[in-house]
């Protein structure tokens, strides 16, 4: 089975963001980018399909600028993928999700593709519109929210879950199609010491993203950070017997939660 | 050209050895201390990753990592927990003999089945009546047609109850001192080698420290590392490339310490503000930060040293006594920044003076350290 892995470099969890100076977009400058999230199940649910299906590939691909595509691409290579392909785009472009699933979709047809696999949405924007989009041009079935995903030898399709509104749906694909993932479920592997330093050798195909920015319809206009929470209060304490006593007497007498 | 960033190789190696050693280590670092529990699955999932063999080389199944490389990695592995970092790196120490003195027959036969597998391997060197003097082993070697018979007694071996192949310093020849030590590779599965007791230690009580007791223990002699009478030469050319590693240790508890003191400083309220608000707090924290610093340089720099193919003897026991007199310091004012919580076994900072404490005394103590270096210094003078 060909796989071809979508994935996007996110901020490191703990990061904190920041809006750039013009205040329309957040701050990269100095973040660091890592594979993380949703992309990382995607990544080891594409890793336990090859591993299950004889002769599988995984093919891992990003679209956006230097260097933090590079950087979440190795972290696929050191995973495990065989091949991965960076779609560059120039820093700061405003990719709206119709453009970059046009971009990837462009990516995606350069190789063989059985299967399409996303993460539900990136942790950064949280859209979750990239996958059907790319289902529509790819012109192949499409499914979001999926979970446990299996190769059905008997039929040569997928078998997969889906949580709707009351239940589990099981569910059933032929290939080729887009899967995108439900949810960080897994517990995603680490990639091996030995396969970092061997990621950091293999080559990483690179192609223009093209004119795709340009046609971008959204528009960012500003990017803020949620209002500081007020009224945060630490209690003075020595003992935890105080701690408790002095916060009961607070919930109590200023708060008044209780009577 | 001086350089000191890290390269994004350098980089996901800190990387992983930083998730690993919060994701993996961390959590169970007090238990561990306060039970000496000697966590065999955490050291398992170590190996699996790579963190083990760190110094042998890919095509014997290692991780084949320069000197800097290992360092950032164990300092990371240090912050988390030193004691099980000291069985983590323990392999590297055991398996450096064979990478110095063995034949290039030697190391496939001994470091490829080792490193295809998880095991864990001893360096034999200190006895009972002596570690600093290492001229003066009384472990016997005798030779017996093709093999040879060891009688003896090693103590203080890290690991050396859960250890499948030990590194083994012994005198062919008393006579000639250390002229007439050799060394040797002793499988576990050798009649007449007992690893002793557990010992109970102050600190790094997620490592395992016992006697191995040699008792007529026969041993092929394509065993011996090196030709006879060099077996003290490789123990000294060992430790020149081990010594590295445990400033990097010492840097990660001194880390730790200081991560911890700092983040304590601006939760903690006296007479009205944060301690962190205080300038004799302020200063202790300055005075830790600039020490911190000087630790991981003069690691860095010894461990630049000698992938540049010197043989960094200086540099290395340099780093290795300023750094692990400095993380003494640091964790002693960070139990102090903590007050009476510092004391507390609840709190974390005091196992990191119990911790410091050791890298002052293994791999040639303190004062060894200081023998060595104004040795290397007074020749330059003489
Ligand atoms: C937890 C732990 C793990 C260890 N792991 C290993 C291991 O895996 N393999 C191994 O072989 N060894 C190991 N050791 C042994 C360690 O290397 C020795 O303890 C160390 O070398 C000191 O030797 P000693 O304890 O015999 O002290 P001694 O040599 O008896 O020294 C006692 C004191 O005298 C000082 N001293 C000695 N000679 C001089 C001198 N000439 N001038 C000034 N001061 C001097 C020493 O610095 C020390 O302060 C370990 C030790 C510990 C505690």
């Amino acid at each position: 089975m060909e796989i071809v892995v979508l994935i996007k470099p996110v901020p490191e969890p703990e990061t904190k963001l920041r809006p750039t100076a013009d205040g329309r977009a957040f701050d990269g400058e100095g973040v660091k980018f890592v594979l993380a999230g949703y992309d990382e199940s995607a990544v080891e649910q594409a890793l336990l399909l090859k591993e299950s299906v004889a002769g599988s590939k995984v093919r891992a691909i990003t679209a956006g600028p230097a260097p933090r595509s590079e950087e979440v691409l190795r972290a696929a290579l050191a995973l495990g993928c065989d091949m991965a392909t960076w779609v560059e785009i120039p820093k700061g472009a405003d990719l709206d999700p119709l453009a970059s699933a046009r971009i990837l979709a462009t990516a995606v047809h350069r190789y063989p593709h059985d299967l399409v696999l996303t993460g539900k949405q990136s942790l950064e924007d949280e859209s979750g519109l990239v996958g059907p989009a790319l289902g529509a041009l790819l012109n192949v079935p499409d499914f979001g929210g999926v979970a446990d995903l299996r190769y059905d030898e008997a039929s040569g399709g997928l078998r997969f879950q889906r949580v709707v509104e009351g239940g589990n749906e099981a569910l059933a694909s032929p290939l080729p199609c887009v899967i995108a993932l439900q949810q960080a479920w897994n517990d995603p592997r680490t990639a091996k010491l030995p396969n970092i330093l061997k990621s950091r050798k293999m080559p990483i195909e690179r192609i223009e993203g093209g004119h795709e920015p340009l046609l971008s319809q959204q528009r960012r206009v500003a990017f803020r950070l949620p209002a500081p929470r007020t009224g945060a209060r630490m209690i003075d304490h020595t003992t935890p017997e105080e701690a408790a006593e002095k916060l009961v007497r607070i919930l109590k007498e200023e708060a008044r939660v209780f009577p | 050209m001086v350089d000191f960033s890290l390269t994004e190789e350098q980089l996901s190696l800190q990387e992983l050895a930083r998730k690993f050693a919060r994701t993996e280590m961390a959590p169970h670092a007090a238990e561990c201390d306060r039970a000496g529990r000697f966590p065999e699955e955490i050291y398992r999932k170590a190996w699996e990753l790579g963190l083990m063999n760190l110094n042998v080389p890919t095509e014997f199944g290692g991780s084949g990592l320069a000197l800097l490389e290992q360092t950032v990695i164990v300092e990371e592995l240090a912050r988390a927990c030193a004691g099980m970092t000291t069985s983590i790196i323990a392999n590297c120490l055991a398996l450096e003999p064979i990478l110095l003195g063995g034949t290039p027959e030697q190391q496939r036969k001994f470091l490829a089945p080792f490193c295809a597998e998880y095991h864990l391997a001893s360096f034999c060197l200190t006895e009972p009546s002596g570690g600093s003097d290492a001229g003066a082993v009384k472990t016997r070697a005798k030779r017996e047609g093709d093999e040879y018979v060891l009688d003896g007694e090693k103590c203080f071996i890290t690991n050396g109850p859960h250890a499948s192949l030990y590194t083994v310093f012994a005198a062919t020849d008393p006579s000639a001192r250390q002229k007439g030590i050799s060394a040797f590779v002793v499988p576990r599965t050798t009649a007449g080698v007992t690893p002793g007791r557990e010992e109970e230690k102050m600190g790094h009580r997620a490592s395992s420290t016992s006697t191995v007791r040699f008792e007529g223990a026969r041993i092929p002699a394509d065993h011996r590392l090196g030709a006879e009478g060099e077996g003290f030469s490789i123990a000294m050319r060992t430790l020149d490339q081990t010594r590295t590693p445990i400033g990097a240790l010492a840097t990660g508890i001194a880390q730790a310490a200081l991560d911890h003191a700092a983040a304590y400083s601006l939760q903690r309220h006296t007479f009205g503000k944060p301690i962190a608000e205080h300038q004799a707090i302020q200063f202790k924290l300055a005075n830790m930060a600039q020490e911190l610093h000087a630790a991981r340089w003069l690691t860095w720099h010894a461990a630049w040293t000698i992938d540049h193919g010197a043989k960094g003897t200086l540099e290395s026991s340099i780093a290795k006594c300023f750094a692990s007199d400095a993380a003494m310091r640091i964790a002693d004012e960070a139990i102090q920044v903590f007050g009476g919580y510092g004391y507390m076994k609840e709190y974390p900072v005091e196992k990191l003076l119990r911790d410091a404490k050791l890298a002052q005394i293994y791999e040639g103590s303190n004062e060894i350290q200081r023998i060595v270096i104004a040795r290397e210094l007074l020749r330059a003078y003489a």
